[in-house]
């Protein structure tokens, strides 16, 4: 036991030993043994057979400053001066040179002697822009962000120059309406008939008024179509393509209060596109527009009339002096028996029934300022407003003579006949389904009879009335054959 | 001027027939919608921002009638595709030119 209290320290002491010796790596003593034992970066480098000197030269260039100490004592064979750090570096500075100039070529190829060229092959990677701090980059998002701001500004001026001029017509008119009418504004939302007093706003560029409580008609839809000044894009539009606000007068008649006739007059373009348009003014105004002057309204305005009786019974004095002083104003004035709006383009073909028409007078104004309106314009209008008035009472009073009467008859059941004509074969084919439909019914109702004697019973009634309608038919077409003949 | 208590209440809004309608609010709001996910999907900024724009205009178009929960909705996806878009790539824009 004594023995190995005494071994083991001992052995311990000779493993320790070479560790040591590793650890404190002393550079500064030369000698093959410490070359052996020196386990820093260069010791494979060291080439112990060779001149201290020349192993100073084959340590790498990077390793120069850190190493430089070794070398330097190496050379020297002096003092170590590590704390001096300048002398250090320009020290290492001078021995790059010196070891840039001691290089053996074999080592390095394509190595020049002189290589500023280093400096030349840095490459200088751009900052990403959502980097940097400064806002230039983002210029595009300013510029949308602008365009929105700026669309946003056009929408409130807009809007609140709509609103002032649907405002001011409303006062300047509010007078003549009430005066006239005993329901003035009424939006629809209540279920008794009152008066709300005010225009009911449907868009932020259209306002409708409804007025109702007047003899010689049902009612009267007053509807302010403004420019879309709310819109940026139609600001521009406009820009290239000046249009004007409208106010559209619809008088809706009861049945006694109009004679059987259709009539339109205004600008010569609204003539064209209306006769084009409209359902009623295509079918019973088949002639082109007449030029204005023959009855002593400008020639900037034609008629369209279903026959000249109309128009003679039309254009009195004071309605001819209503067009002459207003003729700038005006774009159509529509009166018609037959009015079912304008013409409705069906997928299926033609529809089966002809549409539900309603005696209405149909006045289109267009406001004073081609869009650079002011709410004085609005004023301008009110004459046109009187002659809404006057057109409703006077229509009342004119009728027909018997002529006229005649001739209006027979144009509309010439109307309808060339309709049904035309939806003939439509109708025929609706019949056809509904005869197929009544059969199957029939079958069925034979097939799901359970009693056998009863089934019996309806298919033998049911085969007699195919039989005498097969006669039936046999005996129309020998009639027709022998009227033919005859 | 002969006044006969004749009051008929008649709603004026009886606009049944579609072709008088402006189309304008609708096309805007579709194209708002395609636009904003052509800007989520493909990650194109300049997509998400012509939703935003077509959301307005939308707005501007349209009825007072017409429902605000869809505006909304269109407006406020454009407004994410916006977002998303720069959260994803926060690079500024670049112009076609």
């Amino acid at each position: 036991m004594r023995h190995l209290v005494f071994l083991l320290p001992a052995l311990l002491l000779l493993l320790a030993l070479p560790d040591t010796r590793g650890r404190y790596n002393d550079d500064f003593d030369d000698g093959e043994d410490i070359a052996e034992f020196d386990d820093n970066d260069f010791a494979e480098f060291e080439d112990v057979s060779e001149d201290p000197a020349v192993d100073v030269e084959k340590e790498p260039p990077p390793r120069a400053a850190p190493s430089s100490t070794p070398i330097e004592d190496e050379e020297d064979e002096a003092t170590v001066e590590n704390e001096d750090g300048q002398d250090e570096f320009e020290d290492a500075d001078a021995q790059d040179q010196d070891m840039y100039s001691k290089y053996d070529n074999e080592e390095f190829e394509g190595h020049e002697k002189t290589n500023p060229s280093f400096k030349d092959t840095l490459i200088y990677r751009e900052v990403p822009a959502h980097l940097q701090n400064s806002w230039e980059s983002y210029y595009m998002e300013i510029l949308m962000v602008t365009g929105l701001l700026a669309y946003i500004m056009n929408y409130i001026i807009g809007k609140n120059k709509n609103s002032r001029l649907a405002q001011a017509w409303f006062n300047s008119h509010r007078e003549l309406l009430e005066s006239n009418f005993a329901l003035v504004g009424d939006d629809g939302t209540s279920k008794e008939a009152t008066s709300t007093g005010k225009l009911n706003q449907e868009n932020e560029h259209i306002y409708n008024l409804w007025c109702s409580g007047r003899v010689c008609c049902e009612g009267m839809l007053i509807q302010l179509k403004f420019l879309k000044r709310q819109d940026l894009l139609n600001v521009l539009a406009r820009m290239m393509r000046p249009v004007c606000d409208q106010v559209q007068v619809k008088v809706t008649l009861n049945d006694e209060d109009m004679d059987t006739f259709v009539f339109a007059v205004g600008s010569r373009k609204a003539m064209a596109r209306l006769q084009k348009e409209m359902q009623d003014l295509s079918e019973f105004c088949g002639d082109k527009p007449k030029s204005g002057a023959k009855y002593g309204i400008p020639e900037s305005l034609s008629i369209l009339s279903e026959m000249g009786e109309v128009t003679d019974g039309v254009m009195d004095s004071k309605m001819v002096h209503y067009l002459t002083s207003h003729a700038d104003k005006i774009e159509s004035i529509h009166f018609s028996d037959q009015f079912s709006g304008p013409k409705v383009m069906q997928e299926e073909g033609q529809p089966l029934k002809l549409p539900e028409t309603k005696k209405t007078l149909l006045f289109t104004f267009n406001v004073p300022g081609m869009g650079n309106t002011s709410p004085k314009d609005m004023d301008s209008l009110l004459p046109l407003m009187n002659m809404v008035i006057y057109s409703i009472d006077k229509l009342k009073k004119l009728r027909l003579n018997r002529e006229g009467k005649q001739k209006a008859d027979r144009n509309r059941a010439r109307v309808e006949e060339n309709f049904l004509k035309q939806t003939h074969a439509q109708r025929q084919e609706a019949a056809q389904t509904r005869r197929e439909e009544k059969k199957r019914a029939e079958k069925e109702r034979i097939m799901n009879e359970e009693d056998p004697d009863r089934q019996r019973r309806l298919e033998e009634a049911a085969q007699r009335r195919e039989q005498k309608k097969l006669e039936k038919k046999q005996m129309k077409m020998k009639q027709i054959k022998v009227k033919a003949m005859s | 001027m002969d006044l006969s208590a004749k009051i008929i209440y008649k709603p004026p809004n009886t606009e049944t027939n579609p072709t008088l309608e402006d189309p304008t609010p609708d096309y805007m709001n579709l194209l708002g919608m395609i636009f904003s996910m052509c800007g989520l999907m493909l990650k194109l900024k300049w997509c998400a921002w012509i939703a935003v724009y077509c959301s307005f205009i939308s707005f501007a178009n349209s009825r007072s009638s017409e429902d605000t929960k869809q505006m909304m909705s269109s407006f406020m996806l454009s407004i994410s595709a916006v977002v998303m878009s720069y959260l994803q790539n926060p690079q500024p824009m670049s112009p076609p030119w």
